[in-house]
């Protein structure tokens, strides 16, 4: 009806939403598959923790500090072969406790503290790369504490932990054979799979499948490997291992110099 | 002017065996010295034998007893056939979490010693005191007092005068602080 004020009446015409709608989920631009993303490090950052050490590689923020070595609990267990020989039985090494948590304002969404398994999956993959690292002999019956806080997600997160875990314990004075160096990668979807190393967030997300890769690089041996998503040929999961590892070595020597950088400051701070 | 410290991280390659032999914080593989801890290298050198390579960090962190340490703690229960103790110094420096260790009655002294029986490994460290000048260094008599020791096996209160048996420790005079 004309002249009808009771209703608001819209335009005459209209289009589609999307048309205005900020574009912020572009395709990532090509980038080289090797590229690592620059990598800041510091050690020996906490002043109550007995190591620590911040990670940043590009938007993955990683925050991790060691305290230790202290009485393992779990007493008394009954025990293992008694002292055949004069060696030590597998329970009076050392033990290391790692918990991985993710802040809640580390992703895109707000995501409540206890995570569920997925914290769980990674404190155990940084478990099991740290341990190869470790001198464990060297703390019988003591166990130490490893926790890794993630504050921002922007990609490869467990290599960034991993990586920021083995400063920490570097930083802490316990004995490694080794440091531990952390790698990520993810393959893209299917027209023309290519493994990307330390991919983006937005990548990750796009990801056909992950890997992440962490490696002990005067030893050359690898600590640790954790994959997921589709399967695939074995000679590409063999190639972006491969992949992994040189990122790993590259990796090296920023963290050699953040060692020595955070020595150097503690040797100054208390002149014996 | 001091020389300038060389710093190395864990897994860096230091020398060879044949220039050096390895000292604490460090281990050998394959011929050559690695560093194991994150910290300064020092190279002590010796005259004839090689240079004792290790590396060392400023605070002394790896505070483990180990066995053949003498260590002071503090008795938390007694039972007939063993004590528990908390350790809280390792030779003259405190640990900053205590460590739980045990004295079995069979070790107090180095003579009349029971049987005791294998296959209970336990995981809290075991003490002995079965040598001279380890034992009781400080006790509290009933009344609250801090005893004084008058033989090696008895402690006497000075306010009540009654005597008490303990095991005296001979504390070596290096020990004593005056």
């Amino acid at each position: 009806m004309p002249g009808d004020h009771r209703r608001i009446r819209g335009p005459e015409e209209s289009q589609p939403p999307q048309l205005y709608a900020a574009d912020e989920d572009e395709a990532p631009a090509a980038r080289d598959p090797t590229r690592l993303r620059p990598v800041y490090a510091r050690a020996g950052l906490l002043s109550q923790a007995k190591g620590s050490a911040y990670l940043e590689a590009g938007g993955t923020k990683v925050l991790c500090a060691v305290s230790g070595p202290r009485q393992a609990e779990g007493s008394e267990r009954g025990g293992g072969p008694a002292g055949a020989g004069g060696e030590a039985p597998a329970a009076l090494r050392g033990r290391l406790l790692c918990d991985f948590r993710r802040a809640p304002f580390a992703g895109r969404r707000r995501r409540a503290p206890p995570g569920g398994g997925e914290e769980r999956e990674l404190a155990l993959a940084l478990q099991e790369a740290l341990e190869p690292a470790v001198r464990l002999g060297r703390y019988p019956r003591a166990q130490l504490e490893v926790s890794a806080l993630l504050l921002e997600d922007g990609g490869s997160a467990l290599a960034a932990a991993l990586t920021a875990a083995a400063l920490a314990l570097a930083d802490a004075g316990v004995e490694m054979y080794d440091l531990v160096v952390g790698c990520g990668l993810s393959r893209t979807p299917e027209p023309a799979p290519t493994w990307l190393l330390d991919p983006t967030r937005l990548e990750e997300e796009r990801a056909a499948a992950g890997l992440t890769v962490a490696l002990m690089p005067v030893l050359n041996q690898v600590a640790g490997l954790l994959g997921s998503g589709e399967g695939g040929p074995p000679e590409s999961w063999a190639e972006a291992v491969r992949l992994g590892l040189e990122g790993c070595q590259r990796l090296y020597p920023v963290l050699q110099q953040c060692l020595v950088r955070a020595a150097r400051r503690r040797g100054a701070a208390a002149p014996s | 002017m001091a020389p300038p410290v060389r710093y190395c991280i864990p897994g860096e390659r230091l020398c060879n065996l044949e220039e050096g032999s390895p000292g604490s914080g460090t281990y050998t593989r394959h011929g050559y010295i690695f560093s194991s801890l994150a910290g300064c290298l020092t190279k002590s050198s010796e005259n004839g034998a090689l240079p004792v390579i290790s590396v060392m960090r400023e605070t002394e962190s790896q505070l483990l007893p180990d066995v053949g340490t003498i260590v002071t703690c503090k008795v938390s229960s007694i039972n007939s056939r063993f004590a528990k103790v908390h350790i809280l110094y390792v030779g003259s420096t405190p640990l900053k979490n205590s460590f739980r260790g045990t004295i079995r009655k069979e070790d107090v002294r180095a003579t009349e010693k029971d049987k005791i029986s294998l296959g209970d490994a336990q995981s809290n460290y075991l003490l002995t005191t079965a040598e001279n000048e380890l034992g009781v260094v400080v006790a509290h008599s009933e009344s609250g007092v801090q005893m004084v020791p008058i033989s090696w096996c008895e402690m006497q209160c000075p306010k009540t005068h009654t005597k008490e048996f303990r095991k005296v420790a001979r504390v070596q005079p290096e020990f004593l602080q005056t």
